[in-house]
């Protein structure tokens, strides 16, 4: 062991710097962080307008097949669907992002002070807020929130945000009880530190992999449900959309004509299936204690 | 009262009917049904310098007594007194203070070191904390820190994972000892260690106490350990102190009943003696739900009428002032 630490941590390595290598080396992560940034490329190139600004245009046929011209087709109206795929990818990363970056912070500082204060009235009063959110079904409450934000754009991302914290904190809070039971944590205490520095940097820290699983679940659940949420007409109001695609798409795939939602469909696919693994590495690379 | 003998510096540590009771929730309403008494009343003086060894079963509230001397365990009542000076009823800025002179080191060195921090990181903390020292000087007595616990400053940027058992130990002495603490409660220091290993840390902790004046207050269960590292011994039975004397004497001649199982359960190297082993009956009683009397009657072999209904007080013993014993039938 000690022979292995002399050679492993000669160099004085952060534990990023070794996470950073052994991802590397694993070739499944490799690759689903290439095509993860291969969709992130096309979002910020939406984002900068080097692509897709005609995505709203009616410049073509309808119904035209996949061609030279138009790659994926165009749609009823004759948009092209291609520039509407791209333009969709842009959307899906602002929701995924923004929601599991909202709902992964909320969470992550929720069950943090519960599981620190468990058995207090500042716990009972956070599990009692988590239990009322989860009660309302989640469509009843988009509506609900969309409707007193007097149909924002931003009213979908509310509602996904103040739903899905709820399951991190759920899982934080858990973890926290458990390490903060820990001899570090104790000697913290012993040492003086607050606490609020104790949940900080010594609790919520070591459930930075519990914190990493859940952003990037909760960052496909967002695009998911920006799919079902926008078909349902309470999602993405301006702009465009995988999901506001496939709700287009059900007149035309009675018609036969599958290109608008197979596009829609496959692009999130590949998304989604790409986001799971690289965080499947990703969990892998930053556990400390696994050594391969 | 006190088995400390003839020692020019003054008492230290001063624990006065010291109790620690863990309220037990239950029934509908969550309310208070039972107190399990895991400290129950225990008085002892500590002077600088000198360790006292804690011995006991498990559960027997060591650990417990270890915790509410630091107050991580705030105590139920009674009175710890660090220089003269209550502990109990200070404020959180006081009690800050007060944690530069009380330090602890703990049992399991792979749950006392947070993993996603390096080595630099956490014997820094205290200095950090208290702020103590420019950064500069700071960064210098870490390193001066790991040299004392004899690790290389090479160990600075790595983590507790890449370090055997017994180095772990030694990162979490240099941590107690950066805030240059008057007394360290060591709560089972080397129980998971290596037999080898044990000795390196043991032989550290007795360099550290002579050449730093530390008082501590050593936890085990080990009574080989015990006798290698105590000035004085007490041994602990479900929360109570059942003897306390100096090292030598309670091994030369131990006067509780507990005590003289305890004892005789240490394995002698020797095939010729054949000294009667005193096994003993059952286990230890519950702490919610102690037996009336004294405490180890139930498991007593020598327990009369009167050990079944009255509580025996510490008292000292008949033939030695600085031998104290919880017994009526001891000497």
């Amino acid at each position: 062991m000690s022979a292995r630490a002399d050679t492993v941590g000669a160099h004085g390595d952060s534990l990023w710097s070794k996470a950073f290598r052994k991802f590397r080396h694993d070739r499944v992560g490799m690759w689903s962080l290439a095509v993860v940034l291969a969709y992130a490329i096309v979002a910020l190139g939406v984002v900068l307008g080097v692509w897709a600004t005609d995505w709203a245009e009616v410049s073509g046929p309808k119904w035209s097949p996949a061609s030279v011209e138009y790659w994926f087709g165009t749609n009823i109206i004759g948009q092209d669907i291609f520039a509407r795929s791209l333009y969709s990818t842009r959307t899906a990363f602002e929701v995924g992002l923004l929601v599991a970056l909202g709902a992964t912070a909320l969470g992550a500082l929720l069950g943090a002070i519960a599981g620190f204060f468990s058995g207090t009235w500042i716990d009972e009063l956070i599990i009692w807020v988590m239990g009322v959110l989860d009660s309302v079904p989640f469509i009843l409450l988009v509506a609900a929130i969309a409707y007193t934000l007097q149909g924002s754009p931003w009213a979908m991302h509310i509602a996904m945000i103040s739903t899905f914290w709820i399951g991190t904190a759920r899982l934080i809070r858990g973890e926290v009880i458990k390490l903060k039971s820990l001899e570090y944590v104790e000697a913290a205490q012993a040492i003086g530190v607050n606490r609020l520095m104790i949940i900080f940097r010594h609790i919520l820290p070591n459930t930075f992999h519990i914190l990493l699983v859940q952003a990037t679940l909760s960052f496909v659940a967002a695009i998911k449900s920006e799919v079902i949420l926008s078909f349902l007409g309470l999602g993405v109001k301006d702009g465009m959309s995988w999901g506001l695609m496939i709700s287009e798409s059900t007149f035309e795939v009675l018609a036969g004509f599958f290109n608008n939602f197979l596009a829609a469909s496959v692009l999130m696919f590949g998304l989604v299936m790409a986001f799971n693994m690289f965080s499947d590495a990703l969990q892998d690379a930053l556990d400390p204690r696994t050594v391969k | 009262m006190n088995p400390t003998p003839e020692s020019s510096d003054s008492v230290l540590l001063q624990v006065r009917d010291l109790k620690k009771y863990f309220p037990v929730r239950g029934g509908w309403f969550r309310g208070v049904q039972q107190q399990l008494k895991a400290v129950d009343g225990i008085s002892f003086a500590l002077h600088s310098g000198r360790t006292l060894g804690l011995v006991g079963e498990s559960g027997c509230g060591k650990s417990t007594l270890g915790r509410a001397l630091l107050n991580l365990h705030p105590p139920t009542a009674g009175d710890v007194l660090l220089d003269g000076l209550p502990l109990a009823g200070l404020s959180r800025q006081a009690l800050f203070a007060r944690r530069r002179d009380m330090q602890i080191i703990f049992q399991d060195p792979f749950a006392s070191l947070s993993p996603r921090r390096t080595v630099a990181q956490i014997v820094r903390e205290p200095l950090d904390v208290h702020r103590l020292g420019t950064q500069r000087e700071r960064r210098r007595r870490v390193e001066e820190l790991l040299g004392v616990v004899g690790l290389r400053s090479n160990a600075l940027n790595r983590y507790p994972h890449e370090f055997s058992g017994g180095q772990r130990q030694r990162i979490g002495i240099a941590r107690a000892l950066a805030l240059k603490p008057r007394f360290i409660v060591a709560d089972e220091p080397v129980s998971a260690l290596d037999v080898s290993v044990q000795s390196q840390v043991l032989n550290l902790i007795g360099k550290l106490q002579a050449e730093l004046g530390i008082a501590f207050l050593f936890i085990s269960h080990d009574l080989a350990v015990i006798r290698h590292i105590s000035d004085e011994v007490a041994v602990m039975y479900l929360g109570k102190f059942v003897e306390h004397a100096p090292a030598e004497k309670i091994f030369a001649a131990p006067k509780h009943p507990y005590t003289k199982a305890l004892l005789s359960s240490i394995p002698v190297p020797d095939p010729a003696n054949k000294s009667p082993r005193m096994v003993l009956e059952g286990d230890v009683p519950s702490p919610m739900n102690p037996p009336a009397g004294c405490p180890f009657h139930p498991r007593c072999p020598i327990a009369t009428e009167r050990c079944r209904i009255e509580v025996p007080a510490l008292r000292e013993s008949q033939t030695d002032s600085e031998h104290v014993v919880g017994c009526y039938l001891a000497t």
